[in-house]
């Protein structure tokens, strides 16, 4: 795992009347711990990762409290576990990165919506929406309505993510439903503080095992109980929560100075709202508000009475929903027009449609708000913030000149998935234009240049799958590439289980890097254990841990080429054979090499302790000729390390920047390579440094600078 | 309510720089709360970090920087600084900027076949004219020096120019027992601290250039040369000496003399002119070839510069490998012209010999290997005679001849002219690809030119198309 949460872990253990400090998706973990949860599940992903990590790393204090903390190959997994809450009274938890991990979990999901719970059942979900998303924009508020699940939506401060966790907790069960919690990024990585409670030892673990429940149709998801699941939803089990969020107050009500006007806000937008009022003049230092407001810290269901009590004295309110559809401002619509209250309500009529709220967007909106309903207000604020805004920007463009290069985030230096794209570009260069299907995790940042890689993305472990209609009419095969973390999380039955079915063509390349490494480096089913990182030393592990090539075979594939994909000229021999090859059914590439973040975490140690120790080690990076190199910069369009740039040449008649290597090179020989395989350039060479030299290594180098004259 | 907006990249530390001004705030007392977007950022892309911290009980942090409102906008490299600046981050009425001058050069930058780095000192400019106080420093050298990561340095930077209503203890309280991180911490903090109460405006520091030594032998025929063309002659000739001999480093002046003889009355234009003649020919004439890239590889003083990049220590051993991968065409070229020519047509008769094409690694740092590279290097004895010597000199004499010719009319078409050998670089493919592209541009845009209408806006854009693609699609959409 690519982070160590040991200072954490002790925080995780602090009690009654304590001051827990850290990160809000770790006091998330905190709160589950304080609410006796039985079981928790997940499957990683920004911004959720650490929630789980941290549990799976504090595996000893976990068995103690007797928690059941799982790894799930996938998120239809994690929701699957949440079955243990339908007929057993035992708390359990799970995470993901929605909307996508959602979408993954949609089966279970609805399978366990219709029986309900009897133990609470919380979802975590880090909602990956807004500026830092790395996934598509939807919300999961679609999947709660469409489920029945409950989705709390808490203020982004740490206590109010701690009580929201709790509340869940109870308002499951007291409705029978499983509660999806939501937590944007910024709020799942806020640095901040609660008071602590003691952890509570669970109903149910290893340590208070219960007898198998009793046979209950009505706890199947499947008809006739179904049509009874249905009834119950809606005539039981949502008034049940109703009451509940009004009698704990789980939303809550601001007064403001004024009541002509009003605000609904979902609770993850609090803060940004008050923000935003400060700069116009409607909030004070304190937060406190001239106009009420009302923060919706449960988004699904909303409370007809609490509503129609809040919208009903005013003149107009506005509610502020982020993302797309409107589906909080239609259900208050809806809410109000059935009460016969005739309030006036805007929403997304001032605020755009999508995209993220932050305050500056915000300012926006109330300003028209304010202008239509209490033009006596308004204030020049508004239109003077923005305009001031607008003004800065302009200037800074003028200044500037020409926009910033973007920066999107790139493979690291020495991974091991940029030899194979550097091989697949010559491929690309010799056969001409291919069909590239992609997919999720690091290997996708091959769609940035210099690669530009990819004419589809379908999904997590999809890319084979997505290749399966292409391949029927492309004048050339299509390639579809995945991670290993993709072809356990879904590749491998959606894709490689439907093309053997088929007993169709296909071109499958697996990166084998060993880990989920977008997420932070999770382990694999195939993630290489004690036995092989030791016999690997500072080779790549990954090369003998084959359960991704018996499983390939196993089941039926019989065209498998396994290269190290720092081998860049075996790498395209091994493409041009699949593309050329007339063996017409799945032909599967795994491309190997270890993540490089984990190798320097395994190998830096084990260097630094022979350093220390005298022995004779050998360090190697990579250089660039200053002279011959002539400024074309093909190498760089091959590879796009971050060691590898450009620098004014010391030569003052060159005026083109020339290539150079920066001192974090790992040596990791792509720069050699690529400049073979591709004929670039002789400009590369590669220094290797003896430390601690041998007395035969000693007499060589003075042998050999007897003729070279070399320092 | 005080707001600071850390710009950085995915994997500098940024993470490690929030806690501690985290850990600092709430030692003096304040409220604090900071957030960021790490998701995949982490891998190597722009990232940010924002932190709001109060003395007031009941503020309401917000978790994401509102535009013109933010107190301090620090940042680790300085196109994050230009990025934050053009979202509206920086405001003249109230931002301390503290950024360093170093660079993380982005992919866009570095993939350009000739030079596409953003303009430093634009960014320092606009620092300059946009924050209330500004303070650049080049945090990434100052790290380099402790042993440290940029974090410290950038921490450093921040206090030292009064980013925090806290003394300098406490920051130091946060590092902790690191030394390098203290060390880098303490440097950064007396720059910027030195550069606040200087209130000068910080600058990039330009490399002075001095004009080097001319061959004693052809001071006079440079000295006769217009002023624009000099230095960059004495240049050209030295190199032109180094490659072959002092006569060629003659010829070489002789051939800006010819040039110069051309030149109309001293105008800017001109002058830009004939400064880029000079720096092409001396570049073309000096075209790298086998023996030019062994003589390169083989300088004693290649060894020492290589230890020093790799900041190796006297007892340490160094091995360097060359990646050679030499082609037909590149043997045929160093051979005498009608030898060239033969194996040129025996290859497209029956093949390459097994060991072109082939690649090889060559030990310079070994006695075979070095040798090996000294015998070739010796065929620069014969490079007058070789066929590739021919074809680029009578390919000089046309440009040349073009230039003479259109100078005394046209001088900024000159000025393109002179530049349009720029395209001839790299090996190989390249350097084909690069032949091609010159060719075309010279037959359809400069031989019509020598007689009929002259468009240099038309021929510098054929340049930068060339220059646009590796695949020539720009240049063929311009030239079509």
């Amino acid at each position: 795992m690519e982070r160590s949460f040991a200072s954490e872990i002790e925080s995780l253990k602090r009690g009654e009347g304590e001051i827990f400090r850290g990160e809000g998706i770790l006091a998330v973990t905190k709160a589950l711990l304080q609410s006796g949860v039985s079981y928790v599940g997940g499957y990683q992903g920004a911004p959720v990762s650490h929630l789980l990590d941290v549990m799976v790393q504090a595996k000893e204090y976990m068995r103690e409290l007797g928690v059941h903390v799982e790894a799930c190959a996938n998120e239809a997994s994690a929701a699957a576990m949440l079955g243990a809450s339908i007929a057993y009274p035992a708390r359990g938890a799970v995470t993901w990165k929605s909307i996508v991990g959602t979408n993954v979990a949609a089966d279970a999901l609805s399978n366990l919506a219709s029986p309900g719970v009897m133990g609470g059942a919380l979802i975590i979900v880090g909602e990956d929406y807004g500026e830092g998303a790395s996934v598509v924009q939807e919300r999961t508020q679609a999947f709660a309505m469409k489920s029945a699940l409950w989705l709390v939506d808490p203020r982004p401060n740490l206590p109010s993510i701690v009580r929201a966790v709790e509340k869940s907790f109870a308002l499951s069960e007291v409705s029978n439903t499983p509660v999806i919690l939501e937590l944007r990024i910024r709020a799942c990585h806020v640095e901040g503080e609660f008071v602590a409670k003691n952890n509570v030892v669970p109903a149910l673990s290893a340590h208070r095992r219960a007898a198998p429940a009793p046979h209950d149709y009505d706890k199947l998801s499947h008809p006739p109980v179904t049509y009874a699941h249905e009834r119950r939803k809606y005539a039981e089990r949502m008034p049940a929560a109703r009451r509940f969020i009004l009698e704990e107050g789980l939303n809550e009500t601001f007064a403001g100075k004024r009541d002509d006007v009003a605000l609904i806000v979902q609770g993850g937008l609090y803060n940004a709202l008050i923000r935003a009022l400060q700069e116009i003049g409607l909030a004070d230092a304190d937060g406190q508000s001239d106009l009420p407001i009302l923060a919706l810290n449960v988004v699904y269901p909303l409370v007809p009475q609490e509503i129609v009590a809040f919208a009903s004295p005013r003149k107009a309110v506005l509610v502020i929903e982020e993302g797309q559809p409107d589906y909080i401002e239609r259900d208050i619509a809806t809410i109000l027009r059935r009460a016969g209250v005739d309030t006036a309500l805007h929403g997304k009529d001032m605020l755009p449609m999508a995209g993220e709220y932050t305050s500056e967007i915000l300012v926006g909106g109330l300003a028209q708000f304010i202008e239509r309903h209490v033009p006596q207000l308004a204030n020049a604020g508004a239109q003077n913030y923005m305009d001031e805004i607008a003004a800065l920007r302009q200037t800074a463009a003028n200044l500037l000149g020409a926009p910033a290069p973007a920066r999107p985030p790139g493979f690291c230096i020495g991974c091991p998935e940029r030899p194979f794209f550097a091989a697949l570009k010559l491929v690309e260069k010799e056969r001409g234009p291919m069909h590239v299907s992609t997919d999720i995790g690091c290997h996708s940042f091959a769609t940035f240049a210099p690669f530009s890689f990819g004419n589809s993305i379908l999904g997590y472990g999809m890319s084979l799958a997505s290749s399966a209609g292409v391949q029927s009419f492309s004048r050339t095969r299509p390639i579809a590439i995945m991670g290993d973390g993709g072809f356990w999380h879904n590749g491998l039955l959606s894709g490689v289980a439907s093309r053997l079915l088929n007993g169709s063509d296909g071109v499958l390349v697996v990166l084998k890097n060993g880990y989920t490494s977008a997420t932070g480096t999770q382990e694999l089913v195939s993630t290489p254990h004690g036995a092989e990182r030791r016999a690997a030393g500072a080779a790549s592990a990954t090369a003998t841990e084959l359960t991704i090539e018996h499983t390939l075979q196993g089941m039926g594939v019989n065209w498998i080429r396994n290269v190290h994909t720092y081998r860049v000229g075996d790498v395209k021999n091994a493409l041009e054979d699949a593309m050329s090859s007339s063996y017409a059914g799945l032909k599967v590439i795994v491309a190997e090499g270890e993540c490089q973040l984990e190798r320097q975490r395994r190998i830096k140690p084990l260097r630094a302790a022979a350093l220390a120790r005298g022995e004779r080690m050998v360090r190697t990076r990579y250089g660039v000729d200053d002279e011959t190199c002539t400024g074309d910069h093909s190498c760089i369009r091959l590879s796009g390390c971050p060691t590898l740039t450009v620098k004014t040449s010391r030569d003052p008649l060159k005026s083109d920047p020339v290539a150079h290597v920066e001192n974090g090179c790992v040596g990791c020989g792509l720069c050699g390579e690529a400049a073979h395989a591709a004929t670039l350039c002789p400009s590369f060479y590669r220094a290797d440094i003896v430390s601690n030299p041998s007395r035969f290594d000693r007499l060589r180098a003075a042998l050999s600078r007897l003729v070279t004259k070399a320092a | 309510m005080h707001s600071i907006l850390i710009g950085a990249l995915g994997g500098e530390g940024g993470g490690v720089l929030m806690n501690w001004i985290v850990e600092a705030a709430r030692a003096h007392g304040l409220l604090v709360q900071a957030t960021s977007v790490p998701g995949v950022a982490q891998r190597t892309g722009s990232t940010s970090y924002y932190i709001e911290m109060a003395e007031n009980p009941a503020a309401v942090f917000a978790l994401v920087p509102m535009p013109g409102r933010v107190d301090v906008v620090a940042v680790s490299e300085l196109v994050e600084a230009a990025r934050l600046m053009e979202r509206g981050f920086v405001s003249p009425r109230r931002t301390l900027l503290v950024t360093s001058t170093s660079r993380v050069l982005t992919t866009a930058e570095k993939m350009q076949m000739g030079d596409g780095r953003f303009d430093s000192a634009r960014i320092l400019e606009a620092g300059a004219s946009l924050a209330q106080k500004f303070v650049a420093l080049d945090l990434d050298a100052l790290a380099r020096g402790a042993a440290t990561m940029v974090s410290a340095t950038l921490f450093g930077a921040m206090a030292g120019a009064g980013a925090f209503p806290w003394p300098r203890a406490l920051c130091e309280q946060a590092i902790g027992a690191n030394a390098a991180s203290l060390a880098g911490f303490a440097a950064a903090f007396e720059s910027a601290a030195a550069q606040t109460r200087n209130a000068a405006p910080p600058a990039l520091e330009k490399p002075v250039e001095d004009a080097p030594p001319a061959p004693p032998a052809l001071r006079g025929a440079i000295e006769a040369l217009p002023p624009a063309m000099r230095m960059l002659a004495a240049r050209g000739a030295l190199r032109c000496a180094d490659y072959q001999d002092d006569a060629y480093a003659r010829s070489y002046v002789e051939r800006l003399a010819r040039l110069a003889g051309h030149a109309p009355v001293a105008s800017p234009q001109r002058d830009l002119a004939l400064e880029e003649a000079a720096r092409r020919l001396a570049l073309w004439m000096t075209y790298e070839d086998i023996p030019r890239v062994a003589a390169l590889k083989t300088q004693p003083d290649r060894f020492a510069r290589i230890r020093a990049e790799a900041q190796m220590k006297p007892e340490q051993i160094l091995t360097v490998t060359e990646y050679l991968k030499p082609g037909a065409d590149e043997l045929a070229d160093i051979l005498p012209q009608k030898a060239g020519e033969a194996f040129l047509r025996r290859v497209e008769r029956k093949g390459a010999p097994g060991f072109l094409g082939r690649g090889l690694h060559v030990r310079t740092t070994g006695v075979a290997g070095f040798l090996t590279m000294r015998a070739l290097a010796q065929f620069a004895r014969i490079r007058r005679r070789s066929l590739r010597f021919a074809r680029e000199q009578k390919a000089i004499d046309v440009w040349l001849d073009g230039l003479c010719d259109i100078l005394p009319q046209d001088a900024d078409f000159a000025g393109a002219l002179a530049q349009l050998p720029r395209l001839l670089k790299g090996y190989g493919e390249t350097a084909a690809r690069g032949r091609a592209n010159y060719d075309r541009i010279f037959d359809s845009l400069v031989a019509p030119a020598r007689k009929g209408p002259r468009d240099a806006a038309r021929l510098r854009q054929a340049m930068a198309a060339a220059m646009a693609d590796p695949d020539g699609k720009a240049l063929a959409a311009l030239l079509a």
